[in-house]
């Protein structure tokens, strides 16, 4: 179980403050998927960094009793200069993991090859996402986070990710930030919309989305 | 007392982590990778020490030119760079922060450690080095030597825990940091004793923690041969004070860190 308390979050703009987060509760049972929507700067990303600890909220808090991924889009959680290999080790280490058996788990699922030796920072980002996935898999998370923008990938990666992530760990939970109308009909099975600050929850996935095609 | 255990076994998996991956992109894995990080104290110690040997003799006030500069200069690179290095230490190491076991604090720790550990190993090498070309004593109390190390650099460390969240904040303090470094030099201990002083210039300098610390890892390394001046509890005591309000600051910077 993964709850958000009465969460805000301001961001300094010069000299004033802007509240991008107004109280927000929200909480994520084991299992749940969820569908999180809103226009372009709603703070989607905002929240799912305060979910996973990445920024810390103005006021509130999070509490978490399972594990949570960190949040996995195309920044964030690697070391540009370092190869692929290096980060996977370093994640390794960190997570307190057995780096063998992770660096097969990456080098089966991302499908890098050699180009898994050369800095993270020359790789497109259908590769950033494979290597993120891969990893973030490889440690077993109980919670992912996603940015929807890292589903882009190839036919084949998102079939390996609807594979691993929506077949072989259906007992997971997911938060998944999304545009998209078609994944969040696919992946989640209720939804939330940020807008103006505040979220609404809907157990309804198509509620949810006309809401969002309403804003 | 399991769940501090298990917390302190993260922490250190995570600093171990750090720490390999700071050397590995700051140095690379190409020829002598890591070694690199004694290089400048190495070659620096051992030039000055050199030329001050030409322009003052090999001895003053009794004891080795070349040793009195080398002791001294080691110490205050790891007081520079780590300086330097702490400046805004967490916008750059931001990426890391997506994991969340990663605790702005460890990248101090981490910086820091590299430099004390890169000098420490420069410490041994010239001094071994000289010691066999007989202008480097052996150390006559190794205690106080160790404990004028720890002090000394105890205080550089609370400094660092200053800067790094205190350059978050303000761009100016980056700029002021060289500067500050080098009108601090007098205060550093680094070339002469206390003793040598006039007694009103000696009580102002015994005011420096990093003083008191040079003065004792002087008298470990010279014995006799040198008179030190130093109080413990002012390393200590600064240290702590400096320490508690860069530790606050950390934190409360890490509540509006905005990471990409």
């Amino acid at each position: 179980m993964i709850s958000c308390i009465n969460l805000t979050k301001n961001y300094r703009i010069g000299h004033s403050q802007k509240r991008v987060l107004k109280g927000i509760d929200l909480t994520i049972a084991p299992g749940d998927r969820v569908g999180l929507l809103g226009c372009n700067g709603a703070g989607k990303s905002t929240l799912i960094k305060l979910i996973g600890g990445v920024e810390l909220p103005t006021s509130g808090k999070v509490l978490r009793d399972m594990t949570c991924s960190w949040p996995l889009g195309f920044h964030g959680g690697f070391q540009g200069s370092l190869t692929g290999y290096d980060n996977a080790r370093f994640i390794a280490r960190i997570y307190g993991r057995d780096y063998p058996t992770l660096r097969r788990f990456v080098e089966d699922f991302t499908e890098l090859g050699r180009q898994l030796r050369m800095p993270v920072k020359t790789y497109s980002s259908g590769m950033r996402a494979r290597l993120a996935f891969a990893l973030s898999l490889a440690i077993e998370f109980d919670c992912y986070l996603i940015d929807e923008v890292i589903l882009v990938g190839d036919k084949n990666f998102q079939e390996k990710c609807h594979f691993e992530l929506f077949e072989r760990r259906k007992d997971r939970a997911i938060v998944l930030a999304s545009h998209s109308m078609d994944s969040i009909r696919t992946f989640c099975n209720r939804t939330v919309v940020l807008n103006d600050g505040y979220l609404s929850e809907y157990n309804d996935v198509d509620e949810g989305l006309s809401v969002y095609k309403a804003l | 007392m399991q769940k501090a255990f298990q917390a302190w076994r993260v922490q250190r998996n995570v600093i171990v982590a750090l720490m390999i991956r700071e050397l590995t992109t700051r140095f690379g894995r190409e020829n002598i990778g890591f070694l690199w990080v004694m290089a400048e104290p190495l070659l620096f110690a051992t030039l000055v020490g050199v030329l001050y040997t030409y322009m003052i003799g090999e001895e003053e006030h009794g004891v080795s030119v070349i040793a009195f500069i080398a002791s001294g200069y080691i110490p205050l690179t790891v007081m520079r760079n780590s300086f330097g290095r702490s400046v805004n230490i967490f916008a750059v190491n931001g990426a890391l922060l997506y994991h969340r076991q990663v605790r702005v604090l460890d990248f101090v720790i981490v910086r820091f450690m590299i430099e004390m550990i890169g000098a420490m190993m420069a410490y041994l090498v010239i001094g071994t080095i000289l010691a066999l070309v007989g202008v480097f004593p052996v150390p006559a109390h190794i205690g106080y030597l160790l404990a004028g190390w720890f002090l000394y650099m105890l205080f550089v460390f609370s400094v660092c825990l200053v800067i790094a969240p205190a350059s978050e904040s303000s761009e100016a303090l980056e700029k002021l940091i060289p500067v500050t470094v080098y009108v601090a030099i007098p205060l550093s201990g680094t070339f002469n004793m206390a003793s040598w002083l006039t007694p009103a210039a000696r009580e102002v300098v015994l005011y420096s923690p990093l003083v008191n610390g040079m003065e004792m890892m002087r008298y470990g390394l010279f014995g006799d041969a040198v008179r030190p001046y130093f109080n413990v509890f002012i390393p200590l005591g600064a240290s702590a004070v400096v320490a508690i309000v860069g530790l606050a600051m950390c934190r409360r910077i890490r509540r509006t860190l905005v990471v990409e």
